[in-house]
């Protein structure tokens, strides 16, 4: 019996515009799944759909036709507080502009979705530290997000993201806005805590790079799934120059 | 070219501007409300009894350009802050220093001006309204008012041209010190708290000190006279101040060093929220207090004098309307009273020499006088026993119990066999006592005036009757009671302006981390709680300071109102229950505009 997948999107179509207006349709029926513990990267040229994906995923938006069922539950017909509760407890995610809050330090932008469960202050510190032992970002804990480089803040989103451990992580271009340095940093944090921690990621990226990490990447072209590649046994870097070659003939 | 970025600058970004603008415009008008009655010294010489009033409304000018001032201050860097990335884009494309300023001068100016202009003639309209609507319910003469009066129109336009040409100068300066990089991302940088302890302090010490002055000047205005408005005046706009800061700051930053409370829910967003912009929370507060306190002050003292006049008729004479041998005319005016409480009938005997009173009748019903004696008011029943005692002192009672045709009669009381026995015409007299003078004012006046009429009543010591008095007293306190209330209108508008303003300038840049927080998992209902404590937080400081100051300031009405203390429930609770349902829409507003709804639903 195989395990029950954490992500199952099933004919997930998008239209924008209102009926009686220009219409433009960015999902043409998509189509996958997501096991536990799994690390998938979706790529696409700009404006191939993926934003949209993600957003629908992520129970950010809801797709026109079509089912996302994420932990054994169908999102499309959730609403109110039990989705704003599935949001915080069971899915992650960090995106593609920080979304910090900039009212708040690094810290307590990291425990809030705990204080949100009314989690007692102690455990919030506790996983607070640790997360963020884990993503290295334990000695800005205290700044402000104006006072933190790109790479620390997208970190932050990170451990954010991390800290009520989601049955599902999500990161649009998480690295697009970071130095390959500071991009780096965040992949392999993310390949650890998928290696280790057993997190599900589903990543969306249009760089090759970040797209090596994944062990499985998912082609989207004009809002259909195109092709699909896997890591395998193959090294990081024979991976990418594979990715590197499907992109130069999926783009033509 | 400059005039298009500018205007596009406008549009881009209407509802803020729409939002300033009414701010502005509210508070232009109410400038030329306050200045239309403050600069029109006729209407204050002949409306009120008290010759410091022209004073006391120079005080409130001054008390009113600080309050504006701040205003303005606050609107304009509000203005700058929407302002100044395209600026700093405008400069980083390449316009020079000097193009920004005069641009920047430009919008400044013109914003003030219009708003100025719009200002003045909604100023009028509100004059006119509410003074005439309370010159009818007060049926105060309000003689010399006048909803068009150039100097106030003047004094309006000078001061916010001064005022706007000021803050552009100072704007356009600041703007180009700035370092580029700070306009850019400006509105996103958080205010730590850090200010020092000592610092705060010494303020808190201060501000008790000067607040405990400020009260107890008001205490003094017997001795001090005017010295005690102006120390007063000082004392506790600066206290308000240094209390917001340092009270605000420590309480905020308690409740964040109180983890039990700070780590639930949306509370640490919510104190962040608040310390963000605490600096210019706390000034805004400081106008929202003493707007508050002016506002609510002025009502109640409005209804102090109002209340005063009916209690001081009510000394002068038991009865509300009394009517001789009435004509038709007259009974069908008495049919309209409402509230009637008592309604007693007497049968006059008029002989050559005299008008008798049967004393059976008394006794069953005796009559009701009012007196001063042995220094205070006393209510006492007169019949035939101690008529001849009270109808010397009581003249002024049984004038109403006379015709001018009975000059040379006597008023006498009668035994019942006497009274049948005496040869004369009979009339009927009744009495009525009502539960609202003021609310049957208009039937009294008819029923008085039928009376005069029928009777040859010519003079108003002629006549007895409490409407006399009561149209007296009227005269010399509903001018007060209008100011009370015209003011108490025009500083509510301020002050809901004020509130309204500050809460909504900063929503558009507040909306985005509202709508981050839906995006992970914030339920609804916890936001709106959140925006409802951040907005209560707002509106229940300085409402409560606002409550203090006026309980201190109605000290200073010891000498004009025998009770300035009495009956507050009702100004209180007016104030209080329209001060909820501002709140109320102010919250609705707020997170209509603040929280989305959620695309997915
Ligand atoms: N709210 C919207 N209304 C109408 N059309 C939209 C909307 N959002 C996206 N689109 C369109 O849908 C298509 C897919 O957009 P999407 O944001 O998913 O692209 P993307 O793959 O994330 O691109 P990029 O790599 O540039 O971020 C684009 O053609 C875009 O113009
Ligand atoms: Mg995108």
């Amino acid at each position: 019996m195989q395990t029950q997948p954490v992500v199952a999107v099933n004919g997930v179509t998008k239209t924008y515009g209102k009926p009686n207006e220009k219409q433009f349709q960015a999902l043409k029926g998509v189509t996958f799944s997501v096991q536990p513990g799994e690390f998938v990267g979706i790529m696409g040229a700009s404006g191939s759909g993926k934003t949209t994906l993600l957003n629908i995923l992520s129970t950010l938006d809801r797709p026109t036709a079509g089912t996302v069922v994420i932990n054994g539950q169908d999102v499309t017909a959730l609403k109110g507080d039990r989705l704003s509760d599935f949001r915080a407890k069971q899915v992650g995610f960090i995106f593609q502009d920080f979304n910090l809050l900039e009212n708040l330090t690094a810290r307590e932008n990291i425990a809030l979705p705990l204080a949100l469960q009314n989690v007692s202050h102690a455990k919030q510190t506790q996983a607070v530290e640790k997360i963020a032992a884990t993503l290295g970002i334990e000695a800005v804990l205290d700044h402000y997000p104006t006072e933190l480089s790109g790479g620390q803040k997208q970190r932050v989103a990170a451990a954010r993201a991390l800290v009520q451990e989601p049955a599902i992580l999500f990161g649009d271009e998480p690295t697009g806005a970071l130095d390959s340095q500071s991009a780096k940093e965040l992949l392999n944090t993310m390949a650890s805590l998928n290696q280790e921690q057993d997190v599900s990621i589903l990543l969306v990226t249009h760089d090759p790079f970040s797209a090596s990490y994944a062990q499985r990447i998912l082609f989207i072209k004009d809002g259909q799934i195109g092709q699909e590649l896997v890591h395998g046994d193959k090294s990081q870097s024979a991976f990418y120059q594979e990715i590197l070659d499907t992109l130069g003939t999926f783009q033509q | 070219m400059l005039r298009k970025l500018a205007l596009g600058g406008i549009r881009s970004r209407f509802r803020d501007y729409a939002v300033l603008f009414s701010g502005l415009v509210i508070a232009s008008a109410v400038f030329y409300m306050f200045m239309a009655l403050a600069t029109n010294d006729a209407f204050l010489k002949s409306n009120s009894p008290v010759s410091m009033t022209s004073f006391i409304f120079g005080f409130g000018e001054v008390l009113l350009v600080i309050i504006t001032m701040v205003y303005i201050v606050y609107a304009n860097t509000f203005l700058m802050s929407m302002r100044q990335r395209d600026y700093a884009m405008f400069m980083m494309l390449g316009a020079k220093g000097r193009k920004i300023a005069q641009l920047i001068f430009i919008e400044t100016v013109s914003v003030g001006l219009l708003a100025a202009v719009v200002g003045v003639v909604i100023g009028m309209g509100l004059t006119g309204l509410a003074g005439n609507l309370l010159i009818s319910m007060l049926h105060a003469p309000a003689t010399h008012f006048s909803v068009f009066w150039a100097p106030a129109l003047l004094w309006t336009f000078g001061f916010f041209l001064a005022m706007f040409v000021l803050a552009a100068i100072v704007n356009a300066i600041r703007l180009l010190k700035t370092p580029m990089l700070d306009l850019l991302h400006a509105a996103t940088t958080p205010n730590r708290i850090q200010q020092k302890k000592t610092v705060l302090f010494i303020q808190a010490v201060l501000a008790v000190i000067l607040l405990a002055i400020g009260y107890w000047a008001m205490t003094q205005l017997a001795k001090l006279q005017m010295m005690a408005i102006g120390v007063a005046l000082v004392t506790i706009v600066l206290g308000t101040y240094f209390l917001f800061n340092s009270l605000l700051v420590w309480l905020i930053g308690l409740l964040k060093r109180n983890q039990r409370f700070a780590a639930r829910g949306l509370h640490t967003f919510t104190l962040s929220q608040l310390s963000f912009r605490i600096r210019d929370y706390t000034k805004i507060l400081s106008v929202v207090a003493m707007l508050f306190a002016l506002a609510l002050g002025a009502l109640t003292v409005g209804l102090g004098f109002q209340r005063e006049i009916p209690e001081m008729a009510r000394h002068q004479n038991a009865y509300d309307v009394v009517t001789i041998a009435a004509s038709a005319k007259t009974q069908k005016a008495a049919k309209q009273l409402t509230g009637v409480t008592a309604k007693t009938a007497y049968t006059q005997k008029v002989t050559a020499k005299a008008v008798y009173f049967d004393a059976d009748q008394l006794k069953a019903q005796p009559l009701q006088f009012e007196l001063f004696d042995q220094g205070k008011w006393q209510h006492v029943t007169v019949t035939a026993k101690n008529f001849a005692r009270y109808a010397e002192d009581g003249d002024s009672q049984l004038l109403q119990f006379r015709i001018p045709a009975d000059n040379a009669r006597r008023l006498q009381v009668v035994s019942h066999a006497a009274f049948i026995a005496a040869s004369g015409q009979t009339r009927q007299v009744m009495t009525y006592q009502v539960r609202n003078f003021a609310a049957n004012y208009d039937t009294i006046e008819t029923m008085v005036t039928q009376q005069n009429r029928q009777f040859g009543v010519k003079s108003s010591d002629q006549s007895g009757q409490k409407f006399t008095v009561y149209a007296l007293i009227n005269s010399l306190y509903s001018g007060l009671a209008f100011m009370g209330f015209f003011l108490g209108i025009a500083f509510l508008a301020m002050l809901a302006s004020t509130l309204m303003f500050k809460i909504l300038s900063g929503a558009s840049f507040d909306a985005s981390r509202y709508t981050m927080l839906q995006k992970i998992g914030v339920r609804p209902s916890l936001l709106r709680r959140s925006v409802r404590q951040e907005i209560g937080a707002l509106f229940l400081f300085p409402g409560v300071l606002g409550i203090t100051h006026v309980l201190f300031g109605l000290n200073m009405f010891k000498g004009l109102l025998q009770q300035p203390y009495g009956n507050l429930l009702l100004p209180f609770g007016i104030f209080i229950v329209l001060y909820a349902v501002y709140y109320a829409l102010t919250v609705w507003l707020y997170e209509s505009i603040v929280i989305k709804r959620d695309r997915h639903e």
